[in-house]
């Protein structure tokens, strides 16, 4: 087993969303010390400092399925690049336009990888979603859940294709601890497309946004010697996008900026997230992070110790090399 | 960092582009009047002299703004109607449409001309409305009612487009050629100058706040 390839055993995913929210696991991985330790959820107020700063994605997740359709991410042109979704024995996109519930009008014109295709609808996408859609739904998941089932307690601009569900675990109290124990938050927004792509398929460009406020907040905590911990493979892909010169500045727009230990991070010290397949490019990320050792026994201890993977899954707290 | 600012040769359009000048933005501005826009004081701005209700202006000034991406539409350029105010069961008719031309039918066109260029760099548009939108105002019918529409046009923008800022900003009352359009012979000095509310604009511009209504004085 390395880092980036493993078996995953379908005993460990999860079915199902947690009830509370914070009822998860929280592996937590010291590269400084070289360590693995095991924690509740709930404990994370007292993993962090106060005067470190945790960076949440407030992208919300869209109802992004109509029918066989997902919605993954809009295009600054006002096409999205969307997954037909068929079976193995079916014919696939064999029409050019697709009659979509509500009278609307798919045009299919372009087919850009295996599985996503460039394409149009006839009305404004996200308000059409809101109306017509249902969250994305994987078959690991065996029933139909509420959106609010996808929404994490972040969530304040809808359109992200897929829950940013590295915060799903926090509550309203975990939020109110942080914060009475001097941790700082503060938003961006990524947007984020869905993740069925190839093994080894980078992600695809993705709206994102840093306002300046964020920037600020990142840079003065660096500067002030505490630690910029990301909620998520999408604040850190954000934040490394408007973070290349080591110091954050606003940005707003697309990126293709894919974080991998040959990229390294700059203004991002640690990172908590989900636990992710094997060979997904998001587990490129996490070794830049942990390094490919310590990450290799993090999911060597995860699968042996029963932690469950995917959105409604375990949880995974990366913190830095560097002390602070 | 750039800017379309319509409407530029006086008042808050005046203010604004200066402003959003000294805040390092590089300007692309129009008014109808190429020569009250040239003695703007906007020397440093790219001028393209029109009316915005012409299609063949609005295209050239997409042109320019695309030329180089745009990160600003202030949708700024408006017009009061018929003046002195006219109550609702007077309003002539070519009068309403011509204000609707001009407040509500231009700024959407040429939104719809820079969104692929504000998309790509997750710019913002700032439409400008007034209290009138809202307020049922004696002899605002006209500009209200046009007013009104440009909002709720500004609001199912900002549940359209993901990736950009939709603002409309009520400036409050002003001391401008427009507001004394509205109360001929009344002394309007005790209305702030354009200049005043600049800074309210600045902030919303510059910290990007959330899409949305603002009334400038909140802003301050």
């Amino acid at each position: 087993m390395t880092a980036l390839d493993f078996a995953l055993p379908a005993a460990l995913e999860a079915h199902v969303p947690p009830e509370p929210r914070d009822a998860v696991r929280l592996l937590v991985s010291r590269r400084a010390a070289d360590q693995i330790t095991h924690h509740p959820f709930a404990a994370i107020p007292s993993l962090l400092r106060p005067g470190d700063l945790l960076v949440v994605n407030n992208s919300g997740t869209l109802p992004a399925a109509v029918g066989r359709i997902h919605f993954s991410s809009p295009r600054p042109d006002g096409s999205w690049l969307v997954e037909p979704r068929h079976h193995q024995n079916d014919a696939g996109v064999t029409s050019r336009t697709i009659s979509m519930p509500g009278g609307a009008v798919l045009t299919m014109e372009r087919q850009v990888s295996p599985r996503l295709w460039e394409a149009r609808l006839s009305t404004a996408v996200v308000p059409y979603l809101l109306s017509y859609g249902k969250p994305i739904r994987y078959s690991y998941v065996t029933q139909e859940w509420d959106l609010a089932a996808y929404q994490t307690v972040f969530a304040q601009i809808p359109g992200s294709a897929e829950m940013p569900s590295a915060s799903r675990p926090f509550t309203p109290a975990i939020v109110t601890e942080l914060a009475a124990r001097g941790v700082l938050i503060a938003p961006v927004t990524l947007h984020t497309g869905v993740s069925s792509l190839e093994v080894d398929e980078d992600p695809y460009p993705e709206p994102f946004d840093v306002p300046p406020a964020a920037a600020r907040l990142v840079n003065h905590v660096r500067a002030a010697g505490g630690r910029v911990i990301a909620a998520g493979t999408t604040v850190v892909r954000a934040l490394e996008t408007a973070g290349t010169t080591g110091t954050v500045i606003p940005a707003a727009g697309w990126t293709s900026h894919v974080v991998t230990p040959e990229t390294g991070v700059r203004v991002v010290d640690g990172l908590l997230t989900g636990l992710h397949e094997p060979r997904s490019s998001h587990l490129r990320m996490l070794a830049a992070f942990a390094g490919s050792a310590l990450l290799s026994r993090c999911y060597e201890e995860a699968i042996r110790s029963g932690y469950l993977w995917h959105e409604f899954g375990d949880v995974h707290l990366l913190l830095p090399l560097r002390p602070r | 960092m750039k800017a379309l600012v319509t409407g530029a040769s006086r008042g808050l359009g005046q203010a604004l582009a200066a402003g959003l000048a000294r805040e390092g933005y590089n300007l692309i501005v129009d008014a109808r009047d190429a020569r009250a826009l040239a003695g703007a004081g906007l020397d440093m701005a790219s001028m393209i002299p029109g009316d915005v209700t012409d299609p063949a202006h609005r295209a050239a000034l997409a042109a320019a703004a695309t030329k180089e991406g745009l990160d600003l539409l202030v949708n700024n350029a408006g017009t009061l109607g018929a003046h002195p105010l006219p109550s609702l069961a007077d309003y002539p008719a070519d009068d309403l449409r011509a204000t609707f031309e001009v407040n509500v039918i231009a700024p959407i066109a040429l939104t719809q001309l820079l969104l692929p260029t504000l998309r790509k760099r997750g710019g913002a548009v700032l439409n400008i409305t007034s209290d009138a939108a809202v307020e049922p105002y004696a002899g605002w019918g006209g500009y209200g009612a046009a007013k009104a529409a440009l909002e709720q046009a500004s609001n199912v923008l900002a549940a359209e487009e993901l990736t950009i800022r939709v603002w409309w900003v009520d400036p409050g009352d002003l001391r401008t050629d427009m507001h004394q359009q509205a109360f001929p012979g009344e002394d309007i000095s005790d209305r702030p100058l354009p200049a005043a509310i600049v800074p309210a604009f600045i902030r919303l511009i510059t910290e990007r706040l959330p899409s949305g209504r603002y009334r400038a004085a909140d802003l301050l």
